[in-house]
């Protein structure tokens, strides 16, 4: 098995050597510079994001609209980037939580097992058993405002932001927390496991030094495929209408919004669809490289 | 030349082979399901739509927006002596002791499917049904305003309502049911009537259709399918059997067109009208289209009771803000129609001397400035207590065509200082709380859906606001109040003197265009897209469906 | 063997109490929804009067506490009457066979379909690492997983059935339709639903396989002599199905609760718009029918998963306690 310490450097070297994990990490850190680069971008054209035009609706690309305009006559580059900022941002943070919350219930289950083990899998079998709608719709008609929560900030769209991450923490983590018990289960079994133990290694520095970095690799797949998932499901969220509220632009409801027009317009689905594309293959090569890198033994590669 | 004389021959007999082949199935799509084929229990559109297929109303208003006959022989009037008015208690209907009493007489070869003939029992029954507390029918106020039913013989009968009101004779919601084959299992249990009805058991039943088709089919969530009524006494319809197919996603049920899977998509349960627009661009050459203006009054409702909108200049201000007609003729390619007051441009009533505000943004700033709302630093007015004019501007989510209007709405009013924020809220939660328990504090966009010659009643009278005391009914969701609105609607309800009424009517929406009890948008269209060869079908724009006329419907003028 | 039977008993106890405690969430979640369909009503209904509402409430139980009604509804359940449908009116049972039916035949066909071929590929791609059929795998992967359903299905009709003809564009065959004609109304929503589901059990797959074949026992089978595809089919593939298996049996609730959006798209009336519309409709008993349906499906899922674990991994499971 891997030794405990690993080498820095080495690690860098490792992904650096994974061609594709480089080229998604690139592509992620242009889609999120760009993204944040929104504002500028405004400005330079001269636009305004959430200026409606109903005279120019479904303008064709032209200078001062590069990608056209929208249903509402509004600029379809600005809206990409600024949506971008919402999607990259919902799609990160939620995958995220969403694995380290799986994984913190996952591995001391597996590991320390008996009745640990009874009530953390019962409980993930209860909030997989959650059902989505009534949850988002309670959610969504909560009111902030009682919790305390100032008015201002209540209505802000960081708000909606707020909520779809916080639903996606809340049931996200169900996936990575059975991976991460499943991988657990079968380490625990083995040798170097047990030389720890006989060396006099406590639970605690054994799930966190030896068995923690050999579960990464199916929960960096959950992680990486639940990113692409997150940002489709707040599509499927603008679809039920509990998305991001409009005029907000994020990649999910412009995907669905563009599609009743789909006929008319498909560059209006298409663009959305393509980021979409591109940040989950980008995020997945990134995935590819980290599994890589942080076990030296997988680039051999295995000829049959 | 023989073998172009033969192919031409060939294609011919060809043509009228297939073409029968072609008239014997309709394929009717449309977006929604009835959850129960029961005719009363619920009123949802989808079974309306199905029902007038496979049953008749006594009453309806057809697509001229009169009042018509459908399964009477003659419509009552005080003029024709079949309704005259009454005594009654006075501890019943208004308290002024006076009813109507109005005599039907049904057709005389009316008869269910199975060949039994539709009788005054079935009245009886019906009525029975409708009026007992535990059957749950959702719209039993008709049931209640009939004190009693007289019959005359098997197939005339007298109600008796417990008020006097111009729609003494409109009894559409009076959904007949058959005493033969309900009887049994009402009469066992009227509170699991429910959960019996042959409607939903046994939908196959004959003798519970009496149209010009009868429902042979039912796949739950799927497609109803009909066919031909042998025992329909009327007109014979041109098809021998119609299939009722729901597909709810929109993108979906188009695709289905144009694949053949479905041969039309009716107006009332069908696409939105800028789908159909853009659903026209590309193919409106294999089709026929029509657009029907109807009863769906879209408009802004606005708390009238909160300090913000309690001024008449600036609710006036925020209509001459917002360009409807633009908004018509960019987003709906011109079908929809601009509302000057809630009353429809079609119902005979309507005042055709008044116009709606124009779009004139300068007047809008004028009337603001007046009312004391200045603007800030950052564009938004604020009024004397430097409170800002802002307030959530609400619809029901996942409406793409509403959300569109709305931000056109919200950019042209950020144009004379006014922000307005869009909070959506699902569907159940807008109608369920926010309206009903009267808890929006700003704009909420919504349609009410009312009938010919509807009196603003619920939704203007002082006593209909939703309050804690009336248990939250009512539809008066802006807390419109005024004495001479009250005595205004009182009048023309009772006013059964069609020219006496015509002018409290005019009266009644010079009134609403000065109050400006709501913020009109406009009066939605329904739109139709049609197989060229389907001749005959009249959309009618309000609530009674077009089936009601199906035997009317033909195949290329054969 | 009393071991064991132990540990079965002690899983369906703990999986009874699981399905208690959810249904008493599920009928708290929905009945916190703002908005109940008597106020519906009244927003439909213009003549309804205060008398009326109180009425139709006490019908419809809805005029009792939520705890009560759910009490109520629990010792009707256990006594084996899961109530009636508000929405449809019938018994809860007769509501739910068809849509659980058709819901079946669509997830497991599609199910069947994508894991024939995900597996395969999987580990295929996992044998050659950045070669070129890994790096063409892994992009059609990732396309099927970024597309979001209904942009799939609306694309699949236009194709196969607006432009070419071949397929039904959705809805249901007409009873009394055969095999042929079942699986053609069957072929693109299936199609649909498999494309997502190969694009995440190739990942998974491929991921496990390539960390398998790393291990030490795997190159001291091949030192041994072991031929090198009953290598990896039998040794390093054993080992590499717990994760994929783990993901099945997650899946595997999605049989029963169906796929909402694939249903809406293709009008094919399955549990995903009967659990939809029920919530949606405040049918408590049919919500709750439906939904704890979809839990006891999932809880025999991660249950059968487990015991997967033990036959795949055979050191796993011996002990259950930390060493």
């Amino acid at each position: 098995m891997r030794a405990a310490e690993t080498d820095r450097l080495s690690f860098a070297r490792r992904f650096a050597r994974h061609k594709g994990a480089v080229a998604g990490a690139v592509v992620l850190v242009l889609l999120t510079l760009a993204a944040l680069a929104a504002p500028l971008v405004e400005a330079a054209l001269g636009v305004d994001a959430t200026a409606v035009n109903i005279l120019d609706t479904y303008a064709a690309p032209s200078a001062a609209h590069p990608l056209g305009t929208d249903d509402l006559g509004r600029d379809v580059l600005v809206r990409l980037l600024y949506g971008g900022q919402v999607s990259l941002a919902v799609g990160l943070a939620g995958a995220l939580a969403a694995a380290l919350i799986g994984t913190a219930i996952g591995v001391p289950a597996g590991y320390i097992g008996g009745r640990l083990d009874a009530t953390l899998m019962r409980l993930t079998d209860g909030v997989i058993a959650l059902p989505l709608l009534p949850l988002l719709i309670v959610l969504a008609a909560a009111d902030p405002t009682k919790l305390g929560i100032p008015p201002d900030i209540a209505r802000s769209p960081a708000l909606d932001l707020g909520r779809i991450v916080f639903i996606i923490a809340l049931i996200g983590w169900t996936t990575a927390a059975r991976l991460s018990r499943g991988a657990t289960l079968a380490l625990k079994q083995r040798e170097f496991v047990a030389a720890a133990v006989a060396l006099g290694a406590g639970p605690g520095r054994i799930m966190t030094r030896h068995i923690l970095p050999n579960v990464v690799s199916p929960v960096i797949v959950a992680a990486t495929l639940s990113i692409g998932n997150v940002i489709l499901l707040e599509s499927a969220l603008s679809f039920l209408g509990l998305g991001i509220q409009p005029p907000l632009p994020s990649w999910g409801n412009m995907l669905t919004n563009a599609l009743e027009t789909v006929w008319a317009a498909p560059a209006l689905a298409f663009w959305p669809g393509f980021l979409i594309l591109l940040t989950v293959v980008s995020v997945n090569m990134v995935g590819d490289g980290l599994q890589d890198a942080l076990d030296p033994r997988r680039e051999a590669g295995w000829r049959v | 030349m023989v073998i172009f004389r033969f192919g031409l021959l060939l294609a011919t007999l060809l043509f009228m082979f297939v073409m029968p082949v072609q008239a014997k199935t309709l394929t009717i799509g449309i977006t929604q399901f009835p959850h129960t084929l029961h005719p009363t229990i619920d009123s949802m559109a989808a079974t309306s739509y199905i029902m007038g297929l496979a049953r008749r109303p006594i009453t309806a208003y057809d697509a001229d927006w009169t009042l018509v006959c459908l399964l009477c022989t003659e419509l009552p009037t005080l003029e024709n002596g079949r309704a005259k008015v009454v005594e009654v208690p006075k501890d019943v209907g208004d308290g002024t002791g006076r009813g109507i009493a109005v005599t039907y007489t049904l057709p005389a070869e009316a008869a269910w499917g199975d060949g039994t003939p539709i009788t005054t029992a079935d009245v009886v029954f019906t009525w029975e049904v409708g009026r007992h507390p535990q059957v749950g029918i959702s719209a039993a106020e008709l049931y209640r305003r009939i004190l009693d039913i007289t019959v005359v013989d098997d197939k005339t009968f007298t109600l008796v309502m417990d008020r006097v009101g111009f729609t003494y004779n409109s009894i559409g919601d009076f959904g007949l049911l058959p005493a033969h084959i309900e009887g049994p299992a009402f009469a066992e249990n009227p509170a699991a009537y429910r959960s019996r009805t042959a409607y939903d058991r046994a939908p196959e039943t004959k003798g519970l259709w009496f149209g010009p088709y009868r429902v042979t089919e039912v796949s739950q969530g799927a497609q109803v399918v009909l066919e031909r009524n042998p025992a329909w006494w009327g007109d014979a319809p041109a098809f021998d059997k119609i299939i009722v197919k729901a597909v709810e996603n929109t993108a979906a049920l188009e695709a289905n067109l144009l694949a053949g899977g479905v041969d039309m998509i009716p107006g009332e349960l069908g696409l939105a009208v800028d789908q159909v627009i853009a659903f026209e661009k590309r193919h409106g050459s294999r089709f026929a289209i029509t657009y029907k203006p109807s009863l769906y009054y879209e408009h802004l409702e606005v708390p009238l009771d909160a300090p913000m909108f309690a001024d008449v200049r600036v609710r006036r201000a925020l209509l001459h803000a917002i360009d409807r007609q633009l908004i018509v003729d960019k987003l709906f390619g011109g079908k929809l129609t601009v509302a000057t007051t809630k009353v429809s441009p079609l119902d005979w009533v309507h005042h055709d001397g008044l116009a709606p505000l124009p779009f004139d943004p300068a007047k809008a700033r004028q009337l603001l400035d007046e009312a004391g709302w200045t603007p800030g630093p950052d564009g938004i007015r604020r009024n004397a207590e430097g409170q800002a004019l802002a307030f959530p501007l609400q619809t029901t989510a996942g409406n793409r065509t509403r959300e569109r209007v709305q931000q056109v709405l919200q950019a042209q009013w950020r144009d004379v200082g006014v922000d307005a924020q869009i909070r959506n809220e699902p569907a159940r939660v807008l109608f369920g709380e926010t309206l009903n328990k009267r808890r929006f504090t700003g704009a909420v966009m919504f349609a009410w859906i009312s009938s010919p010659e509807n009196v603003p009643r619920t939704t203007q009278h002082c006593e209909e606001i939703p309050t804690t005391a009336n248990a939250w009914t009512g539809q008066n969701y802006g807390a419109y109040c005024d004495p001479a609105m009250d005595t205004l609607i009182d009048a023309i309800e009772v006013e059964l003197d069609r020219d006496k009424r015509a002018a409290l009517w005019l009266e009644l929406q010079e009134k609403m265009a000065a109050d400006v009890p709501d913020l009109p948008l406009f009066f939605r269209s329904e739109a139709y897209i049609l197989p060229p060869w389907l001749k005959g079908l009249r959309p009618t724009g309000h609530l009674n469906p077009s089936t009601l006329w199906v035997e009317t419907w033909s195949v290329d003028g054969r | 063997m009393g071991g064991l039977a132990a540990r079965v008993l002690r899983r369906l106890g703990q999986s009874v109490l699981v399905l208690l405690v959810m249904s008493f969430v599920i009928y708290g979640l929905i009945g916190l929804m703002p908005g109940d369909p008597i106020d519906l009503m009244i927003a439909t209904l213009p003549n309804i009067t205060p008398d009326d509402i109180a009425r139709l409430r006490s019908l419809h139980g809805l005029d009792e506490p939520i705890w009560l009604r759910w009490w109520q509804w629990l010792t009707s359940a256990l006594g084996g009457d899961l109530g009636n449908s508000r929405l449809y009116g019938a018994p809860v049972e007769s509501v739910i066979a068809g849509p659980l039916l058709r819901s079946l035949m669509l997830i497991a066909a599609s199910l069947v379909i994508a894991l024939a071929i995900a597996l395969p590929i999987g580990i295929l791609a996992a044998l050659r690492p950045r070669g070129v059929f890994d790096t063409v795998a892994n992009l059609i992967a990732f396309v099927g997983l970024s597309m979001p359903t209904f942009w799939l299905g609306i694309m699949l009709i236009m194709v196969f059935a607006v432009t070419f003809g071949w397929l039904p564009a959705g809805g249901v065959p007409q009873s009394g339709a055969g095999v042929a004609e079942t699986l053609r109304h069957m072929a693109l929503p299936v199609a649909t639903l498999a494309v997502a589901t190969i694009g995440q059990y190739t990942r998974y797959m491929r991921a496990a396989m390539i960390e398998s074949l790393n291990q030490d026992y795997v190159r001291t089978a091949l030192a041994k002599g072991a031929g090198r595809w009953r290598v990896v089919l039998v040794h390093a593939l054993r080992n590499a199905m717990i994760p994929v298996v783990t993901v099945l049996a997650l899946d595997f609730g999605m049989l029963f609760s169906g796929a909402l959006i694939t249903e809406t798209v293709f009008a094919w009336p399955g549990m995903g718009k009967l659990i939809f519309d029920a919530v949606m409709g405040n049918d408590y008993a049919l919500a709750l029918a439906a939904l704890l349906l979809a839990t006891a499906v999932t809880l025999l899922g991660n249950a059968l998963a487990d015991v997967a674990y033990g036959w795949l991994d055979p050191r796993i499971g011996r002990g259950s306690k930390a060493p």
